[in-house]
Order: C-alpha cells, then structure tokens, then sequence
C-alpha cells in the first residue's frame, strides 16, 4: 500500500463523502423539522439532477440558470409533497410508520414517473472548473470534485447557521420539538413544516446536481442516494444536520479505505461493521447529544 | 411498446411489404403461435426491450415472405418484469392455455431456470437469450440458446489483450455478471500468456470505483478489462488518467450505458458482434431494415431476438405442421447462420457460436467503429 493509494482513497472517501452528507443533511433537515423519515431524499437528487440536464439540453439554458432551475425544482417538489400528502396526513395524527410508507411510495412514483417521462438513459452534467484535475503524490482529484466538496463544507456550514441564528430556523426547530407550545407562541407550525420539507428538497437537489458531473444520474439513482445518505444520517445522529455531514465523511472514507486496507471484495463486509461498532457504542449517533441540544 | 412505435412498425411493415419484397407472398390459415418472454420492465429491462424490438421485427418479415409454408407466424409476447416468478405462470399460460408451438426466452438466466420445471417436462423447444451453464446444457437439448456463453466472452477478452500483446492485465468487474466472467478468465488467463495483475471487484450499480480504479492503476498493468453492466467504472478510469488501452465486455456494449460514459468511453474497446454503424455485409439487410423501422441502429440483443425468431420458425417449418415438441426440437439442432453469429445448436453448450464470429467494435468520440481485428476460426 503506498501513499499515493491511500491518498487516493482519502480523495474518493470524501468526495463520496459530501454527497452522502448533502443527502444525509437534507433527510435529517426534515426530520428534525417535521419527525417525517423521508424514504424519497434520493428523489430529491434525481428531479434537481434531471431537471438540470432537461433545461440545460433540451431548453438551451445557461448553466448557472439550469442549475438554479433544479434546486427549484427540487424546492417546489418539496413544498408540494408537503402540502400535498404531509400536511393532510399530520392533521389525521398519521403515525411515523405511515409516513414511513407514503415517503417509500412516492419514491417509487417518481422513479416510475421519470422512467416514463425522460427514459432508462443516464446523462451527465459538464463538471464545475472542466474536466482539470489536481494531481498530489500521484493521486487525482477532479477540480470537479474540489468544488464539491467546498459546496458541501459551506451548505452545512450555512446550514448550522440557519438552525442557530435565524427567526426561521429556530421557529422550525421549535415547531419540531414542541408543536404545541410553539403554536402557543404564534409560530405557524403547518408553515414550518413546509419549509423543512423547502430546505430538504433543495439540499437533495444539490446533491445530486453536484454529484451528476462525477456518476451520471438516470432514474435509479435515487435509492442508492437515499440509502447512503439514510446510514450517514443514522450515523451521525438523525437528529442532527450537522451530524449527517459528519457521518457522511466516515462512511465515505470508512468504505474507500477498506477498499485498499483489505479487498474490494469485502468491502461492504468491513464498512457496514465498522458502522455497527459505532452505533453500538454510540447508539445516538456520532453526534447525537448535541442533536438534542438543537445541533 | 407505445402506440406511435406500433404504428411506426406497422408502416414499416407495409414498407417491407411494398419495396422490400416486392410481391408480398400469401398467407392463409390458421396462425401458428410462437410464445416469447422477455424483461420488457424492471432490471433486465435494457435486455427485454431490444430482443422484443428484434423479435417483432422478425415477425412481420416471415410472414411478409410467406409465413412457414404459407401459414403466417403469430408471436405472442409476454413481459416478466425481470422475476422469475412471474416468468413461470407466463410459461404456463403460454403452453398450456395459449397452445404455443415454441417458446423464445425469458431474457434473464434466472427467469430460464425457473421455467426449465415446465418447459423441460414437457420436452418443450425453447430458444433461451443465455445459456444457463453446461450442467444443465448436458441434460436439456430443446433448449438452445442465442447469446454467447460467459466462457466465449471470457476467451474474446483474452484473445484481444493477445494479439496488442499485453501480459499484464488488470480487471475491474462487477458483483455480479462480472463475476460470473471473470470466473471463467481464471483459469483460461495462462494458456494465453496473461497475468493478472490485480482484479478489483465493486457492487452492482455502485457509483464510485475511483479507489477500486486506483489500485488496478497502482498494479501498472499493460491493459484493463471492465467487466460490468454500468457505465460508471469507465468514468472512473478516465478520471484517474489511466492510459491502458480498456477492453470491455459485451455487458457494456449498448448505447445506455456507453453515452452515460462520457469522456470514458474513448477507445474502448468491446468484442461484440453487431455495429450497426458498420455491419459485416450479412448483417446488413437487417441493420437497415431495422434502422428504417425503429428509426434507431440496433446492436446484439436485437439481432439476437431476430436470430432466435427465424430459427424457431425454421425448425418448425422443418419438423412439419402436426409435429410433436420433440420432433421441432430435432430441427432445431444443427448449423445456424444468423445476424448475430454462425450458431451450431447441435453443440454441447447449445448455441455453438465460434469465436470467429465476434467482431471488436471501438468508441472513437463516443461513436462505435469496427476494428479490423478478427479471430481466425
């Protein structure tokens, strides 16, 4: 095992990393907002991804504007969803197994939907600072995935910051903890609601509008995201936004580094054990006290 | 299949009809009835849907010349949505509420199987897409099948890493279809001067094989195989700035997984045996015909539905029109030229396809070209 390998592992650990954080981040978002486990975060990704492709090929957009237009689309997704299904279903006192359901079921309509409407073909995206790489001790990274990972660090960052500083953010938080209470205080709990689901489905649809360049999107995609990005939020403390970005980076480097420590083909075997240890020893999660303090 | 491209095969049909033959031959009586199961839906979905297209288009040309002996053709084809359960009621129904003379399919080895409790029973003549190992091959000679066995894939990668004289070889495969290839490379890879390397798996439908990449990368090989139903380790390799020529298994050859490649798919190349960019001169009527009625070029898996639609009808045709299943299984064995390859369905692993029959097709910008290489019978 030489340097330039385990650097290499490093790069893909984190790069892999981050987009099971955004993923993570957005799903513990809604959470920790609305006590809903979003089974279609990876859909999230998918429609911002392919959305992003659609305007950017077929409509002729500018880049930045598709781009813009899939974090919409992922936004409105959301809200719609939300006011849709979510919101109908809370008024009913829907427990959170059914919301369990609806989610998973929503996550199979809309991969059914865009099979149906853009077809079985994966697209790319062009990568942020071209197809450049940086190349340290022999180890390659694409400028691409650089960039990746600075959206990654600055959308946590941000989002810490919304959770902590803002009226938002901390009426949302309230809205979780207390629905009740906060309703007392006049803070329009239906509203919040909606905006985690708002938040969650922009972060998902960056995700995947970030990590397309790299992997390619096509309508199976999804799952696989909300998978990973599900155990990184598991192991980071539901929640907690914070800790999904924290356990995101652990299961990225956990697996590409087994990869080179052991074998490819026990690399499943070694990642998902080192994720039991953790939650047998920190069964709230990496981070899960501080979830509780608010994140 | 939606109503525009019904329509579209329809007119073509018609076309085929006025041009192609120029006197449409008579059909009259009673349809004989062929059934078909593919995986039009669900994870073999990429597989099911050109082998029907293929299938179809089959159709319609026997019967424009004429059906098997005046009579037409009628294919009645079934979607298992890529489950083997669902693959066994559709074989029932087929034989025993439908009548079907012959069976063509199911596209996955793990529908075949399934079926095999009722197709086999019954000495039932079936033209699977892929083998399901020569075991079972030894036993069931009514099911031929028109897809190259793993060991035929296997022995064209290593007759390419020969003849560009590469000895050190490093492999990238997939759990699973992967794996069942790089199985047969094991054994085969000394006898044609190949070491490998190194040979680093990843899952099925994994994302990033950056890391895996890299340690192939690491081991210096003087070329790469991909073994893999995905366009993703392609990408990875080119990310990695891997300049080992790639050399990719058929699995990878249809145009989903090479435009979802990218910059990857640059010199690969992948020993296959239809490019319909530039077919060998017997694959031509059936690339433009085909071309002229799906308005798209097709590749192996609809050659392969065609190839496997004219056999059945051939052996049937052969056997008589009151034969018994047995007596069509009889016809069905012996020598084959089709579009795909020269099968011989009178060998042990029930298709015979010579490793002559492959052509080496390389991705320049993206676009398929045959390469002039071919391996000598």
């Amino acid at each position: 095992m030489t340097l330039s390998l385990v650097l290499q592992a490093v790069f893909a650990g984190v790069t892999n990393g981050m987009v099971y954080a955004l993923v993570g981040m957005g799903l513990a978002a809604i959470f920790k907002g609305s006590r809903v486990i979003n089974a279609m975060q990876g859909e999230f990704s998918v429609i911002g991804a392919m959305t992003t492709v659609l305007l950017l090929t077929k409509a002729g957009w500018p880049y930045p504007a598709a781009i813009a237009g899939g974090a919409l689309a992922g936004a409105l997704v959301g809200a719609f969803i939300e006011v849709a299904f979510v919101r109908y279903m809370a008024k009913k006192n829907a427990s959170e197994d059914s919301f369990l359901l609806l989610t998973i079921g929503l996550a199979l309509t809309l991969s059914a939907s865009i099979l149906f409407f853009v077809g079985r073909d994966g697209h790319l995206l062009p990568p942020l600072g071209g197809e450049g790489v940086l190349i340290v001790l022999d180890a390659v990274i694409q400028f691409h995935a650089l960039w990746l990972i600075a959206i990654g660090i600055g959308a946590t960052l941000l989002l810490r910051a919304f959770f902590h500083r803002t009226t938002v953010g901390l009426s949302m938080m309230a809205a979780s903890i207390d629905a009740d209470g906060a309703a007392t205080t006049g803070i329009n709990v239906a509203r919040m609601r909606t905006f985690t689901f708002v938040l969650g489905g922009v972060l998902g649809a960056a995700g995947g509008i970030l990590v397309t360049p790299l992997i390619g999107v096509d309508y199976q995609l999804g799952l696989n995201l909300t998978l990973k990005g599900f155990a990184a939020a598991v192991l980071g403390g539901l929640t907690n936004p914070l800790g999904a970005a924290v356990g995101g980076l652990t299961l990225g480097l956990v697996e590409s580094l087994a990869i080179i420590g052991i074998s490819s083909s026990y690399k499943d075997v070694v990642a998902f054990s080192v994720l039991i240890v953790i939650m047998i020893l920190m069964p709230q999660g990496i981070l899960g006290r501080a979830g509780r303090r608010g994140g | 299949m939606s109503l525009s491209s019904i329509a579209r095969l329809a007119g073509a049909a018609a076309l085929v009809g006025m041009s192609a033959f120029a006197v449409q031959a008579q059909t009259s009586g009673e349809p004989i009835k062929i059934g078909a199961i593919v995986s039009a839906t669900g994870a073999g979905a990429g597989l099911g849907i050109p082998e029907r297209n293929g299938m179809l288009l089959a159709e319609k040309t026997i019967n424009a010349k004429g059906g098997i002996n005046g009579r037409p053709i009628k294919l009645i084809v079934e979607d298992d949505a890529s489950n083997p359960d669902t693959a066994l009621s559709k074989a029932n129904d087929l034989l025993f509420s439908q009548k079907v003379v012959g069976l063509i399919g199911p596209s996955l080895t793990a529908s075949t199987v399934a079926i095999g409790g009722v197709t086999h029973a019954n000495k039932f003549p079936q033209i699977a897409f892929t083998g399901i190992g020569p075991a079972v091959e030894k036993e069931r000679k009514c099911l031929a099948h028109v897809l190259p066995p793993q060991k035929l894939n296997a022995q064209a990668l290593l007759e390419y890493a020969r003849s560009i004289k590469a000895t050190k070889v490093g492999v990238l495969h997939d759990a699973g279809y992967g794996n069942v290839v790089m199985a047969e490379i094991r054994p085969l890879a000394d006898s044609y001067g190949v070491k490998l390397v190194a040979v680093e798996k990843f899952e099925v439908g994994a994302t990033d094989t950056t890391t895996q990449a890299a340690k192939v990368k690491a081991a210096q090989p003087d070329a790469l195989f991909i073994i893999a139903t995905s366009a993703t380790p392609f990408r990875n390799v080119k990310q990695l700035q891997m300049a080992q020529p790639v050399v990719a298994a058929i699995g990878s050859s249809s145009y989903e997984y090479v435009n979802a490649m990218g910059p990857g798919a640059d010199n690969v190349v992948i020993p296959e045996f239809v490019v319909g960019e530039d077919p060998l001169p017997h694959q031509k009527a059936f690339v433009d015909l085909y071309k002229q009625t799906y308005n798209s070029t097709p590749k192996n898996f609809e050659a392969a539905g065609w190839d496997a639609v004219h056999v059945m009808a051939q052996a049937i045709g052969k056997a008589g029109p009151n034969a018994t299943p047995q007596a069509i299984c009889d016809a069905m064995r012996g020598p084959y030229s089709g579009v795909l390859a020269n099968f011989n369905f009178s060998a042990d692993d029930m298709t015979g396809i010579p490793l002559s029959s492959f052509v080496f097709s390389k991705l320049v910008n993206g676009k398929y070209t045959r390469t002039p290489f071919r391996i000598a019978q």
